[in-house]
């Protein structure tokens, strides 16, 4: 029973991610006064993009191939860690969020070599930037999801939900609310959102995901794609799970996880709100401005976990 | 106890969390308007805090003070800021001589300082640390402020915000100084705010800009 | 004498390296003569192996006792942290013989292949005798012969003026290490009466805390300046990068080593751990060496000076888990200092695997295509399939990447830096789960290098004629690579082969402890995370898909050239642009001609790098020391009165000395 659960917090996850980057999309466009297109056109896209052939330059090496699958190989194994409906996850048992943070981390350096591997200019733009974020973004990530492991005297992510879930809502803490604004940070560099990237530009100088991800085409773009998009969904999962989990579901019975699916289905509907009011609202930083940005995300985790010290709540 | 004493106690718990986030913030301000309108926000925690203690200790003349605190930082301080900076049609940004990162990790410090200093001798004063640690950092706070900003608006607002973390830091100790004091307090502050804005409009007239590094003839 | 079954074959070990080949390659030239001695260094390494396998499992503990033929006490023992090191050794030292056969072949001329053959074999002899000493003349024997014998296999590369140079600062820096280590025994003396580790052992309780601390601090310098810590790692990107590649795999892979052998021999064997301050230090060190190393390895475009800089790095990872281990000692949590122990001997181990096959890759690429520079290479992966594969699996562990080795030991690393939040009323508290954003810091930033490293040399066009027709290289030095990349992916996807003897091991140094669960979790969840990823994998790309060969866009213009690619300089310039503090460069643009500004000839730029604590630090030492050496050449008049006056000095102060002393 546990074990479908998992399965299916996983299946969520994965099938639900293209939703999510539409459902965005969707608010943004609406928010610029745009009709926007419909939220299943991802899906849609996904199809296409699988039935197509690939073209391959022909300086490439087997490397430009395998790097897609390798990031969705990835992105997947990292869904498994997330809690969803309730407070266990596939591998989120017995992994702890180093292995999650570093399990991305592998997708992400396979996909900078892919970048690499094109032989055009733009792929290695794109790959130097990713580079130089990517080193930045680490260490306020797990420095923020280490203050959270201290309080809860758990390192498995399943357990630091569970820790949560026993703990009052209304007692603010203050480890957690540096933790959150640092963890946020993060993950709007970590998945390329505004301000550190517009993953809707077309101006190749501009570009930091796209630009890596330029030379693929059919079912590699398919792949890529699902896995920015599962990534995304994966993070915002994450912030759920560890800051407001309150409604999980405690045992197996069916009507307690459909409580849990919708309240999670409100939860991630607030956080898309809130992307799309902030990636409409503020303009992309410059690119040497990023560090700073990170910069402050890393001092907020930092303080975090020096507040661990005095405040054990 | 009733939803306000519920309100009350969380209230008194754990407004300093707040504080700290609106001292991390306003080290990354980068424009004049938003740190007016952190220093609103702070000093609002302020008067929300004076209510609470009004509450609990159930001190009338506390409520005048808070009156008093809600009229003049929250609402007529911040709006003559932002008057002056209309009519001085001033360039927005802060001029911080310190990048966003740096200023952060400082502000970081100076929070981590203020609780090292506080937990020696909290205990003493028979006094919760996370309040008497607000005020502490709102102090230094200020006081970074003015240092590292070059915008003569800015000093002015390093020093409400020192002024800020002495309120607090005498609230908490003393629940409220008489009420005599506390007024006379505001006058002073209003007198020397009056006097700093006829000043700045000098500064401008004169210089032509409100870059405070640059006026060095303050010598012997 | 001999202890055990191993006994013999650890005898014929040191027979064969010390003896044996040496004289082989002495006595003839022949091409037959040298597979001999390549054929008797592989049987020996594997015999050490074998020996090594079985003290590491504690079933034997050899020991050999030569004092009848030496001035001072020679005898060499294997207990299990030797047997650790000794596998280290003759594990890594395998691969490297096996690729090291055709490559001294390409690169060397006869007379100087016997030569090279014969120092290699008493380059790892030396090794074997430092790790696995049981006194401490045999330890510096072992350890001044390491220097010797490398600087010999340096010189016998090439003769320049630089490289002597080169030579002269390694020479330099290791003899002051040594005498640091020296000066370590010798403080044991007054207490334990002899230079016998058993007896050092023993008397490690009894010596004053203060005593204690200087051996700790001479212990510190001495095995620090060998390992490479900052700042007195400026001999390591002059020698690793001018060596020969199998022999800057064996000093960076395993000579390395043998430096944190020492210390944790010290540290944690005869003095059992000490004050706070000690894992302060260490942290201190490690943190500053991670973070300086990789960024200095950012900067470079040479691979050898790049991997040499990234060596640093390891180093500073590896104290950092020492560190940690000496600070849980201090405050009584001994499975936390266990753990932490592990942590820091695995990574000893995985990066001598890594860093090694990392050097054998550099020596390929170097081998078909005549250099190093990252600027001259590229689209190499196509053209060196084998190389390629192997030289990105050793990426993928250096940077810490599950299903690799390198990420269980900068796992377990994190793992004690998070466990360091239960010591309350600590600094430790705080500062340890800092750290854990130092060593992610660490690794972001070596991702970064590697990315660069790895993308600019094997992907993308060649950018130069050389590269664009390399060939695979030989047989054997394919087959050294494999082996290495295979036993990082071992490593990496079932931990807890190698975790669990270790485990038993540090029971043997840190008395009292269990086995860390941590160790016991990612031994589990490691193989279900490699399914999960390879299966995917697996699952997708089983899916045929049709493929087009199809010219990458080049923005309307004819065609793409190899210029238009990234450079690895620019690859790495808005990293080097954020931390602009640590390298400020000197830089200099010259434009020709001077008087006409609007049409220049040519322009040139220059960028020189001296890193700031060569300025800082060593330019005013060396300049104190040369002055103060100047002053003392005073005392040189050359007049013969003067010296003669100077020994009726000494008398008349050894008289009045004894007059007092009544």
């Amino acid at each position: 029973m546990r074990l479908t659960l998992d399965i299916l917090q996983v299946l969520i996850l994965i099938l639900g991610a293209p939703l999510v980057r539409a459902i965005v999309a969707r608010l943004k466009a609406r928010l610029q006064r745009r009709r926007g297109s419909s939220v299943w056109r991802p899906y849609a896209e996904l199809f296409k993009l699988l039935c197509k052939e690939e073209l391959v330059p022909p300086t490439s090496s087997a490397v430009f191939r395998v790097a897609p699958m390798v990031l969705f190989g990835a992105t997947v194994c990292a869904a498994g860690f997330v809690p969803v409906v309730h407070a266990s996850a596939l591998l989120g048992s017995r992994g702890d969020f180093f292995l999650f943070v570093y399990v991305l981390a592998l997708g992400r350096f396979f996909l900078s070599l892919g970048g690499l591997d094109g032989g055009s200019a733009f792929g290695g733009m794109g790959a130097s930037r990713e580079a130089l974020i990517s080193s930045l973004a680490e260490a306020p990530f797990l420095l923020g999801l280490v203050a959270i492991a201290v309080l809860a005297a758990r390192a498995d992510i399943a357990g630091m939900v569970a820790w949560t879930l026993g703990q009052n809502v209304f007692n603010i803490s203050a480890v957690h609310i540096l933790a959150l604004t640092s963890l946020a940070m993060v993950t709007l560099a970590e998945t390329g959102r505004m301000p550190v990237d517009n993953p809707t530009t077309h101006l190749e100088l501009t570009m930091i995901h796209e630009g890596m991800v330029l030379e693929y085409s059919g079912p590699s773009l398919a792949l890529i794609e699902w896995a920015s998009a599962i990534k995304l969904h994966t993070l915002l999962a994450l912030l759920i799970a560890l800051f407001f989990p309150w409604g999980m579901a405690s045992s197996g019975a069916a009507w307690g996880i459909a409580v849990a699916l919708l309240l999670y289905c409100a939860k991630v509907a607030v956080l898309m709100i809130l992307l799309s009011v902030i990636e409409s609202a503020v303009a992309k930083l410059r690119m040497y401005l990023v560090p700073d940005f990170l910069g402050v995300a890393s001092a907020l985790s930092a303080l975090a976990v020096i507040f661990t010290m005095w405040m054990k709540r | 106890m009733g939803l306000v004493g519920i309100a009350t106690e969380k209230i008194l718990s754990s407004f300093s969390v707040f504080l700290f986030l609106t001292i991390l913030l306003l080290a990354v301000a980068r424009r004049i308007s938003t740190s007016v309108l952190l220093f609103g926000l702070q000093s609002a925690i302020i008067a929300a805090e004076v209510f609470a203690t009004a509450f609990q200790e159930k001190l009338p003349e506390v409520y005048i003070v808070g009156a008093l605190v809600f009229l003049i930082k929250v609402v007529g301080i911040p709006r003559a800021f932002f008057l002056l900076v209309k009519r001085l049609k001033t360039v927005r940004d802060v001029k911080a001589s310190t990048t966003p990162t740096q200023s952060v990790f400082i502000a970081a410090a100076i929070i981590y300082l203020s609780y090292a200093a506080v937990h020696s001798y909290g205990g003493a004063v028979h006094v919760p640390d996370d309040p008497l640690a607000a005020a502490v950092s709102l102090i230094l706070t200020g006081a970074f402020l003015m240092v590292s900003r070059k915008k003569a608006l800015m000093q002015m607002l390093g020093l409400l915000v020192l002024e800020n973390g002495i309120f607090l830091a005498a609230l908490i100790t003393t629940f409220g100084m008489p009420l005599v004091i506390e007024i006379g307090i505001f006058f002073d502050i209003l007198m020397g705010l009056l006097l700093m804005g006829i000043f700045t409009f000098r500064i401008s007239d004169t210089f032509e800009h409100l870059d405070v590094s640059k006026l060095r003839r303050l010598r012997g | 004498m001999l202890i055990g079954p191993t006994g013999a074959p650890f005898v014929l070990l040191l027979v064969v390296l010390g003896v044996a080949v040496p004289l082989i390659l002495i006595a003839s030239r022949a091409q037959s003569a040298r597979r001999l001695a390549i054929t008797l260094i592989l049987a020996a390494s594997f015999a050490g192996c074998v020996v090594a396998v079985f003290g590491f499992l504690g079933r034997s503990a050899p020991r050999l006792d030569l004092s009848w033929a030496t001035p001072f006490p020679f005898s060499l023992a294997l207990d299990r942290l030797s047997a650790f090191f000794l596998l280290l050794v003759c594990a890594v030292g395998i691969p490297v013989t096996i690729f090291a056969g055709p490559y001294f072949d390409l690169h060397y001329s006869e007379r100087r292949r016997n030569w090279t053959w014969g120092f290699f074999s008493l380059f790892l002899l030396s090794m074997i005798v430092v790790v696995t000493a049981a006194t401490g003349f045999a330890f510096l024997v072992g350890w001044e012969l390491m220097t010797l014998v490398s600087s010999g296999l340096i010189l016998i590369e090439g003769d320049s003026a630089e490289r002597r140079h080169n030579v002269f600062i390694y020479l330099l820096m290791m003899h002051v290490g040594a005498a640091a280590v020296a000066a370590c025994f010798f403080l044991f003396l007054p207490y334990s009466h002899s230079l016998d580790f058993g007896a050092i052992r023993g008397s490690g309780a009894g010596i004053p805390a203060g005593i204690r601390a200087a051996i700790f601090l001479a212990a510190f310098v001495g095995f620090g300046a060998k390992a490479g810590i900052i700042p007195l790692h400026l001999w390591l990107p002059r020698a690793h990068p001018i060596a020969p590649t199998p022999v800057s795999a064996l000093m960076s892979g395993v000579m390395l080593k043998t430096a944190v052998y020492g210390l944790v021999r010290f540290a944690f064997d005869f003095l059992g751990g000490g004050p706070p301050w000690w894992g302060y230090v260490v942290l201190l060190a490690g943190a500053v060496s991670g973070l300086l190393g990789v960024l200095y390895a950012i900067a470079e475009h040479d691979l050898k000076r790049l991997l040499a800089y990234h060596s640093v790095e390891n180093i500073g990872i590896i104290y950092l888990g020492l560190g940690t281990s000496l600070l849980f000692l201090a405050y009584n949590a001994p499975l936390l200092a266990a753990l932490a122990l592990i942590a820091a001997l695995l990574h000893t181990l995985n990066h001598a695997l890594f860093k090694s096959l990392l050097f054998l890759g550099a020596g390929a690429i170097s081998s078909a295509t005549g250099t190093v520079d990252l600027e001259e290479l590229g689209g190499l992966q196509s053209r060196m399939p084998v190389t390629g594969t192997s030289f990105l699996v050793a990426c993928c562990s250096i940077v810490g990447l599950p299903l690799f080795n390198g990420f269980i030991s900068e796992w377990l690393t994190f793992r004690s830096f998070l466990a360091g939040s239960v010591l309350t009323n600590t600094k430790a508290q705080v500062v340890l789960p800092l750290m854990v954003g130092v060593l992610a810091l660490i690794g972001g930033l070596a991702a970064a290098c590697f990315v660069k490293a790895f993308g600019v040399a094997f992907l993308g066009r060649p950018r130069s004629a050389e590269s664009e027709h390399a060939v695979e290289v030989a047989v054997p030095m394919r087959s050294g690579m494999v082996l290495l990349a295979a036993a990082c992916l071992l490593i990496g996807v079932s931990p807890g082969l190698i975790l669990r003897p270790l485990a038993s091991l540090v029971q043997g140094l840190i008395p009292g402890v269990g086995v860390p669960e941590e160790t016991l979790n990612i031994a589990r969840i490691m193989p279900w995370i490699a399914a999960t990823v390879l299966g995917t994998v697996a699952l997708v790309g089983a899916f045929k898909r049709r493929k087009r060969i199809a010219r990458t866009w080049a923005c309307g213009l004819p065609g793409l050239s190899s210029r238009m690619q990234y450079t690895s300089t620019v690859f790495s310039k808005p990293i080097r642009f954020v931390f602009a503090r640590v390298y400020r460069p000197d830089r200099k643009i010259e434009q020709l001609p001077a008087d006409q500004p609007y049409f220049p000839v040519s322009i040139s730029y220059r960028s020189v790098r001296t890193t700031s604590y060569e300025r800082a630090l060593y330019r005013p030492f060396v300049e104190v020391i040369v002055s103060l050496a100047y002053r003392l050449r005073r005392l040189q008049t050359g007049n013969i009165q003067v010296y003669l006056l100077y020994i009726f000095l000494a008398l008349v102060s050894l008289l009045t000395f004894l007059r007092f002393q009544r």
